[in-house]
């Protein structure tokens, strides 16, 4: 069985399939005719109509040429504009003193981003990226300029870490936008952008964010070691990356978070943490993380002291009513009746009088249609979105009761556990609870308060023993470092100056440093 | 993972294994409300009258059951508590659960009899039983006390009980007596319990709060009165204390309970008229034990705050530091010898304290045992007791002198 699951969950990655590398490596000839039949070839013109030419003549050379680019992938105009018509606008040189490739590449297209590459694979490479291919007839170098043209959105508010008071931007999928939101927050001349390639067929590029002068250097070579590790054919997006690079990937503990807010991706790296991006991916993944990553919002900062600690409070009685009442509930009415008042007992052993199931049957009966609720809420189109109120309101709420399914104390216990994992920020956090939820039930139903007491230590326990990318889960709280103690609670901004030194900055202080300061 | 599973498998076990045994759901359980002791007619047997509480009455608009009564009563004789109980079950198709007992009702006979510290010592054996649980002594049987107990407003008795647990932080008329309390001064030291009864004896007094439960004069509603304490000492109920001396022995204590508590004394100023004044105690009394000296002198000093309740004679007060002189000094008086009276009578008839001021001495001693030697119950008999009240006025009332009624007649 091992043998098969080794084989189920690793994957096949015995034989290198990597289309790239089935490009043959030659270089190009001087033939002009030839370079665009195999590329033509390559790229299995004419049946895939991807490919686009358009063949000139360039006047300072007096030869012809050939402007090769993908439709989709370039920006037309971008082409036509800096490349075809400075091209076509080229002075006759003189007998004798005709210009070079590099001298066209540098003096005559008024592109930025041009290099001049000699190979087959190169030129594929660049194609795809949306670069453009200048063949010239009897050069054996041809030029790429960098005419990277992929639709994308415009940047747009948040939706998954919205706040009311602080700046409303969110990730968008093309890398550069998202490196400029950063770059807008941060400026700073030693926030480093490391390019690595990640997907052995279809390589997509990730970007490496860090401040050099603050973050832990081996943490940077640990993650990009755990990139380069990587062994898949294709990984389109970060989620898909932040899964393959993960330390437990069967954990309910996450080790990596993401993050679509730019001003909470720049107050991470001026703590030392990593931070990648990559295109296709609304999101920035943050490496190493800690409990208080998850638990934290964007706002807690962004309001003033006393407000922003009573929502980190509240929160904090969110988290434990969402992992605990369900199991607290059932312990109580099965085990330990003397715990609650005399009133609230009767009326809960009155309304039980008439419901046919146990209760951890009735629990989880109405547990479980409480999450297909919730994931309805989420699959179903927007049109259709309150169908799905109106019914979970109706079947939750009412019916429920009126069918004598269920106690009413009970809906109350199931619609605060519910509202209260809504109100966790992180989307791992919240679902981990949720999960969690059940062990704890189950807990609950076998032993009572004592279960529960077991399940929470051991939960304690595996959660103080976990490291992520070596960064203990709840430091630096236990094992206790020096730090701002921005932990359950916050200081004021004032005293916040100490980065946390679990995470081993360069700089401890925060005041110390010269930009970016105060986040 | 195989290695994983194997682990995963042995939790799994110990949990399912360890037995779910006192798991049960709330609906198969019968929540006993208060439970009543008294003697039955053979020697060494008790009656145990169990009240037990309807959830389907008055609980919640979805359990109602209309036609049901708020509780259901059930008397069993046995040998004791627990044999009761496991006996009750032959008749109730419910579990019978002490969960939320919170009263205990014993008759007096019961409680004036032997058997008794061994019924109520033995019960605590039960986990289920709550320490907290109130224990009111009543002067007829328990059983025919739980069944003329039939409040208007409080039908469901937990209610009831729970509602009235709290009167004697506001009045003082009756003791705080818990079974915790109970269980610590089983030796000579005196235990009041809450004195109650459901007859009704009215006799008129001129006094506010001379009266014994039952003789409160009150001609309609539940005929239940709780007034007074019953004293017990060694487990074995031995007298009574009328509504004053209870509230007396309360003001005595170093610590106080009582939130406030109102008291009329006859005026100085106009003595055909009484004054009633609320009386406060933010601070403890002081109290010091001299054990070096034979008999042994104990002294108290009580600091308490006054407020004027009402003035029926209509002297103005507030403008006549000579007539709040006198009242201060009239009430401490009347204080200091209603006092003496309650502690004279306690030296005399029952041979012990319920003051806690064995607490107080207990410090005079480097070891327990030394303490114990003394014998300190013996010693208290023949001790002087010294009791000074502190009075303070604190207001006047609402208005700050009385209307000038008066004037105009003049």
């Amino acid at each position: 069985m091992s043998d098969f699951l080794k084989r189920l969950f690793s994957g096949d990655s015995a034989e290198d399939r990597s289309a790239l590398n089935q490009v043959p490596n030659d270089p190009f000839s001087d033939r002009l005719e030839d370079n665009v039949k195999q590329l033509e070839d390559l790229f299995l013109y004419p049946a895939n109509d991807a490919l686009k030419s358009r063949a000139l003549s360039i006047p300072s050379i007096n030869r012809r040429a050939r402007v090769l680019f993908i439709a989709g992938a370039a920006d037309t105009e971008k082409i036509n504009d800096h490349i075809i018509r400075p091209l076509l606008a080229s002075q006759p040189a003189e007998e004798g003193k005709e210009p070079s490739v590099d001298d066209i590449k540098d003096n005559t297209l008024t592109i930025t981003g041009s290099e001049t590459i000699a190979d087959f694979r190169e030129a594929v490479r660049r194609l795809i990226n949306g670069s453009t291919v200048i063949l010239i007839d009897g050069e054996k170098n041809a030029i790429a300029a960098d005419t990277a043209g992929f639709e994308k959105r415009s940047v747009s508010e948040p939706t998954r870490e919205i706040v009311i008071k602080g700046p409303n931007n969110a990730f968008v999928e093309a890398t550069d936008v998202n490196q400029s939101l950063i770059r807008r927050q941060l400026k700073d001349h030693r926030l480093v952008s490391e390019t690595v390639t990640v997907g052995k067929e279809s390589p997509q590029n990730v970007s490496v964010l860090y401040l050099d002068n603050i973050v832990d250097k081996t943490l940077v070579q640990n993650v990009k070691d755990r990139i380069a590790r990587v062994d898949k054919d294709a990984v389109l997006t970060l989620s898909a990356l932040e899964e393959l690079i993960e330390e437990r990937p069967y954990s309910l503990f996450p080790s990596i978070m993401t993050t679509e807010r730019p001003d909470r991706t720049s107050s991470f790296l001026l703590e030392g943490h990593v931070v990648l991006l990559m295109d296709n991916s609304p999101e920035a993944l943050i490496a190493p993380i800690t409990f208080w990553s998850l638990f934290h919002t964007a706002e807690d900062q962004f309001l003033r002291w006393a407000y922003g600690n009573f929502a980190r409070i509240m929160r904090l009685i969110a988290l434990f009513t969402a992992l605990l009442v369900p199991a607290i509930y059932l312990a109580v009415i099965t085990f330990h009746p003397e715990m609650i008042p005399t009133d609230l007992l009767l009326a809960i052993a009155g309304t039980r009088e008439r419901v046919p199931f146990p209760s951890l049957m009735e629990l989880l009966l109405m547990e479980i249609t409480f999450e297909i609720l919730r994931e309805a809420g989420v699959r179903v189109p927007t049109p259709l979105g309150t169908t799905i109120g109106i019914v979970g309101a109706l079947i939750l709420g009412q019916a429920a009761v009126q069918a004598n399914l269920v106690s009413p104390l009970l809906v109350v216990v199931i619609a605060i556990t519910g509202l209260s994992s809504f109100a966790l920020p992180d989307l791992g956090l919240s679902v981990m609870v949720r999960i969690l939820r059940f062990g704890f039930i189950l807990a609950a139903f076998l032993l009572g308060f004592i279960g529960i007491a077991l399940a929470f230590a051991a939960l304690l326990a595996y959660a103080a023993s976990i490291k992520s990318f070596g960064v203990p889960f709840f430091s630096p709280l236990s094992p206790h470092m020096p730090s701002s103690r921005d932990l359950f609670l916050r200081p004021i901004s004032r005293k916040q100056n100490l980065r946390p030194q679990s995470l081993s900055p360069q700089e401890s202080k925060r005041t110390e440093q010269e930009g970016g300061a105060g986040s | 993972m195989r290695r994983i599973g194997w682990k995963l498998g042995i939790v799994l076990a110990a949990l399912f294994l360890s037995g779910c045994g006192e798991r049960l759901e709330l609906e198969m359980q019968a929540f006993v409300v208060a439970i009543g002791l008294d003697k039955a007619e053979k020697e060494n047997l008790i009656e145990v009258t169990f009240q037990i509480s309807n959830p389907q009455v008055n609980t919640s608009q979805a359990a109602e059951a209309q036609k049901e009564p708020p509780a259901d009563i059930v008397t069993i004789t046995a040998p004791d508590l627990l044999s009761a109980k496991e006996m009750a079950q032959s008749s109730l198709p419910r579990k019978i659960t002490f969960s939320h007992l919170e009263t205990i009702l014993i008759g007096e006979e019961l409680a004036r009899d032997k058997l008794f510290k061994h019924i109520i010592g033995s019960a605590i054996i039960d986990p289920e039983m709550r320490r907290e649980a109130m224990m009111i002594v009543t002067k007829e049987p328990a059983k025919d006390f739980i069944k003329n107990n039939n409040p208007t407003m409080e039908t469901r008795p937990h209610k009831y009980y729970e509602f009235i647990r709290q009167n004697w932080k506001h009045t003082g008329y009756v003791p705080l007596s818990n079974l915790n309390t109970f269980y610590q001064r089983t030796d000579h030291e005196l235990f009041l319990a809450v004195y109650a009864t459901a007859q009704r004896d009215p006799e008129e007094h001129e006094n506010d709060d001379t009266y014994l439960a039952g003789q409160v004069p009150q001609s309609s509603g539940d005929p239940v009165q709780m007034m007074g304490s019953a004293i017990l000492r060694n487990g074995q109920m031995i007298g009574t204390l009328d509504g004053e001396e209870t509230r007396l022995s309360q003001l005595l204590r170093r610590k106080n309970l009582i939130e406030a508590m109102t008291a009329s004394f006859p005026d100085p100023a106009n003595e055909e008229y009484r004054i009633s004044v609320v009386f406060n105690r933010s601070e403890n009394s002081k109290i010091r034990v001299n054990t070096d000296r034979s008999p042994a002198k104990v002294e108290v000093m009580v600091p308490m705050k006054m407020r004027i309740n009402s003035n029926l004679s209509l002297e103005d007060y507030t403008r006549n530091e000579e007539r709040q002189k006198r009242l201060v000094k009239a009430v401490e008086e009347r204080l200091e010898k209603k006092s003496d009276e309650l502690v004279m009578k306690l030296q005399e008839e029952y041979g012990g304290e319920p003051f806690v001021w064995y607490a107080a001495t207990r410090k005079n001693f480097w070891t327990m045992k030394q303490f114990e030697d003394y014998g300190w119950s013996e010693h208290f008999t023949e001790a002087d007791v010294d009791i000074d009240f502190e009075i303070e006025i604190e207001s006047f009332g609402e208005q700050i002198r009385p209307p000038s009624l008066k004037q105009g007649g003049k």
